[in-house]
């Protein structure tokens, strides 16, 4: 029962903690341009144009392609494509440990549904008739595996990275080891937990248990197992390792956001509302005027 | 001192008289990379030591960054940039505020910016100039002072820095070895931006602290609010330099120039960098020449405020900022004209497109000259002859003008239709390298600061030239052009040829871009370059 009020628990608060972190992003004030190109959406994209390269561009159509855009987006959410690019010796073992967390997410998710299906009486094992059944099956073998091993390989790679690299090492701080030593030790209790269960019939069946709020007999390492992950869960959105909200705001708010003050648009409604909010903190400079006086 | 190896975020409040000494900078390329062609790094005087704080880099950005006279002061000087840090992430500084946060929390120090920093790489990968140690200094004090989780935690979390008089002045020196390029920023895998950071602490030193460089605040954006210019050229002088400009243009070139001025129904309204009048005049007077010559109507403006387009509250200070973007606006719908066109300076174009966008609505639409110049030449408008231009030519892009504004193709359009020994750089577009001049360091002439931007922060540049004219540079009579269609980046240009001796030696010559589109003129009788004769 406890356990599975952790688990419900995580994943609510995981949820919620980061919708509740991009609302906060969301509804930040207004501000000043930042564009820096190349920007996808742009025509010129290829060559990091703008329209600003079209003489009168206030009168043409702003020609925009969201079709790169999202493709661009989606570059760096799968492979992280600028780290790719500009570091590669850190992007094999920053992208095990994403690719890691992504084949996790895929896999706690495979091991939901296959938990339904044995629960409704289809079987998921390597002898099942039903042909969901077996794909089912494999498919959790080969997210699970590659998931554990890449997950832990890569916070454990980068924990030691930072440890040893003299100038990571000059920035990093104790929260950031500590950070990446949670995630190691969630998924190595998880490496331990299920190298006893290869098959993964077992996590599927305490998943269903879990799931449906049944009581079962867990061993200490799998109670702490489902601990770490609860706590892991909970303090991802809450530490900045939330910065898969981060990431889309400063692309798509800052980076990308290019869309120019023209008369009747959306952008000119927002710089009216924010040319008529008056701070409520000011400057001290001598050469700073309250805002709310009249210029002399 | 400390061996930048070993120097870490915390060091910044250390006693030192100096924290690093820069010592072992980036090799120059051929023919300057043998002894004796590049004149050593200087100590600071000993009586700047006493005024100033070099007890960073040995340096001195910051005039008006003077030593406390007691303890007082000092605890003063602290309190009042602490009380500034907290402003910045209050509703005072709303305009920046969302994109200041997310680069300032969510930093993975993957240090993946670091080798895209011009200045960083010219210092031969010096600790303090990379562009995550200012920002986590930052982070350090923040934490200290203001996060729940830095007064319970302290170190856990990296509040672990000493605050004191020096720690403060460091860092604000430390935010003038930056030049706002936002090349890292590009590299970034979580989009943030090293440069966000860079300027609040320079906001907070002139926007609570009252302490900025004199060139860009008291002789900057005070002198151009008082006057119109921050050259200080007012009205009468301005006219007096067009008159003179147009008499000369006569005498040089046979060429009868008249400059509109404040003429009524022109449909553009020119906005010049003033500083072009007084060191690049040849820069205005090419423009009228092209656009007489292009039929524009257009003209030019004696208003208080409309003959300088610059603005360097961009660099230091939001508030100097958006009082000279909405006067200059003002001046132009007082005018009435349709639009206007921003001449060849980088941060004025940014200025007047990028930064005052969104400062208030209903403006007359601003564009750059350069799609208009490209479109001159490409609709045939200009009779043009390239074998004019026969000499190596190369294309220094400004930061502005192309990776924060996306104006990559038209400049280049041009250079490949006019100048037949075009040659890029490496790289170049919107990955080119700042020029060293960036954010107001091309101004900056106190002490000893111009050696710290010839000789780093315009490092990386000065072998980009030397790499583009890889082959011609002993050739002394063929001249070699740096075009570098910009205001502060032909300041930059001018700075690093004289400090090296470059066009004395190897014929290394610099200006804009529409010098070399009149010198390639049909109807020019004799070269509008004056190196060509
Ligand atoms: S903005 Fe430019 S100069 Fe500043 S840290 Fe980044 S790359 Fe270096
Ligand atoms: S690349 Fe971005 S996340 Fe990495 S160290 Fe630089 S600013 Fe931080």
């Amino acid at each position: 029962m406890i356990l599975s009020i952790i688990a419900y628990l995580s994943i609510v608060l995981f949820v919620g903690i980061s919708v509740y972190k991009a609302y906060q992003f969301a509804n930040m004030p207004f501000h000043g341009r930042m564009d820096l190109y190349p920007v996808p959406k742009e025509k010129g994209y290829e060559h990091g144009g703008s329209y600003y390269e079209e003489i009168a561009w206030w009168s043409k159509p702003h020609e925009v392609s969201h079709v790169r855009e999202i493709i661009e987006m989606l570059k760096e959410i799968i492979f992280i494509k600028k780290l790719f690019e500009n570091q590669r010796p850190f992007w094999w073992i920053s992208y095990a440990l994403h690719l890691g967390i992504y084949l996790l997410m895929a896999w706690t998710i495979l091991l939901v549904i296959g938990a339904m299906f044995e629960l409704n009486g289809i079987i998921v094992a390597a002898n099942s008739s039903s042909i969901w059944g077996l794909l089912l099956f494999y498919v959790s073998l080969v997210t699970g595996y590659l998931g554990l091993a890449f997950g832990a390989l890569g916070s454990g790679l980068l924990f030691l990275r930072r440890l040893f690299d003299n100038t990571l090492k000059k920035y990093t701080t104790p929260q950031e080891y500590f950070n990446l030593l949670l995630i190691f030790a969630a998924l190595m209790t998880g490496i331990l937990t299920w190298s006893r269960d290869l098959s993964f019939g077992f996590a599927r069946e305490v998943t269903g248990n879990l799931v449906t709020f049944t009581p079962f007999a867990a061993d200490g390492l799998l109670t702490l197992h489902v601990i770490l992950v609860g706590i892991m869960l909970i303090y991802i959105p809450i530490s900045k390792m939330s910065h898969y909200v981060g990431k889309y705001f400063t692309f798509h708010k800052v980076l990308w956001d290019n869309n120019p003050n023209l008369k009747g648009s959306d952008i000119e409604q927002q710089v009216i509302k924010a040319s008529s909010f008056r701070p409520t903190t000011s400057w001290s400079a001598p050469h700073i005027k309250p805002p709310a006086a009249p210029e002399k | 001192m400390i061996n930048q190896r070993d120097l870490r975020p915390k060091d910044m409040g250390r006693s030192d008289d100096q924290l690093i000494k820069l010592d072992n900078l980036m090799p120059l390329l051929a023919p300057f990379d043998k002894p004796g062609m590049e004149p050593p790094l200087t100590d600071p005087k000993p009586a700047w030591k006493e005024k100033y704080c070099t007890s960073l880099d040995g340096y001195v950005g910051i005039d008006t960054l003077t030593r406390p006279k007691s303890k007082e002061d000092e605890d003063e000087f602290v309190r009042k940039f602490l009380s500034g840090l907290e402003k910045i992430f209050s509703d005072a500084n709303n305009g920046v505020l969302q994109p200041l946060l997310l680069s300032f929390e969510y930093c993975a120090k993957c240090n993946t910016c670091s080798d895209a920093c011009h200045i960083y790489t010219a210092t031969g990968d010096n600790e303090l100039y990379r562009p995550i140690y200012r920002s986590e200094v930052l982070r350090k004090i923040l934490k200290k002072y203001f996060t729940t989780s830095g007064k319970l935690l302290g170190g856990f979390v990296g509040a672990d820095i000493d605050v004191n008089w020096e720690t403060i002045a460091r860092l604000g020196e430390l935010a003038y070895r930056c030049n706002l390029c936002r090349r890292c920023a590009q590299t970034c895998p979580l989009g943030l931006d090293n440069a966000i950071l860079t300027k609040e602490i320079r906001k907070i030193f002139s926007q609570e602290m009252g302490i900025a460089p004199t060139p860009l605040h008291t002789k900057g954006t005070m002198l151009q609010i008082k006057t119109g210019s921050s050259t200080g050229l007012s009205k009468p002088a301005f006219l007096d330099t067009l008159e003179f400009l147009e008499e000369d243009t006569e005498e040089k070139f046979g060429i009868k120039l008249k400059f509109p001025v404040d003429k009524k129904g022109a449909d553009i309204l020119v906005l010049h960098n003033a500083g072009e009048f007084m060191a690049w005049p040849e820069n205005p007077v090419a423009f009228a020449i092209l656009f007489d010559a292009a039929g524009l109507n257009w003209t030019l403006s004696s208003e208080i405020m409309g003959y300088d387009s610059v603005n360097y509250g961009l660099w230091y200070d939001d508030t100097q900022a958006k009082k000279i973007a909405m006067m200059q606006m003002k001046v132009a719908k007082d005018f009435g004209v349709n639009r206007v066109v921003v001449a060849e300076c980088g941060h004025a174009h940014k200025a007047s497109m990028i930064s005052s966008d969104r400062m208030a609505s209903d403006r007359i639409p601003v564009e750059s000259c350069f799609p208009l110049l490209w479109d001159m030449v490409k609709s045939k408008r200009l009779i043009l002859d390239p074998s004019k231009n026969n000499f190596p030519v190369t294309l220094h892009d400004p930061c502005n003008v192309v990776r924060q504004m996306g104006i990559v193709e038209p400049q280049r359009s041009i250079l490949k239709a006019i100048a037949p020994q075009f040659r890029e750089m490496t790289p170049h577009g919107v990955d080119n390298y700042c020029c060293g001049g960036g954010s107001g360091f091309a101004i900056m002439n106190s002490a000893n600061f111009p050696e710290f931007r010839t000789q780093v922060a315009s490092r990386m540049k000065f072998n980009q030239i030397l790499g583009a004219f890889k082959g011609t540079m002993e050739n002394t009579s063929l001249p070699k052009y740096i075009c570098a269609p910009c205001s502060n980046c032909k300041g930059a240009m001018r700075g690093i040829l004289e400090h090296y001796d470059a066009t004395e030696k190897f014929n290394l010559q610099y200006g804009g871009i529409v010098e070399l589109m009149v010198n390639a003129l049909v109807s020019m009788k004799k070269p509008f370059l004056e190196f060509l004769e």
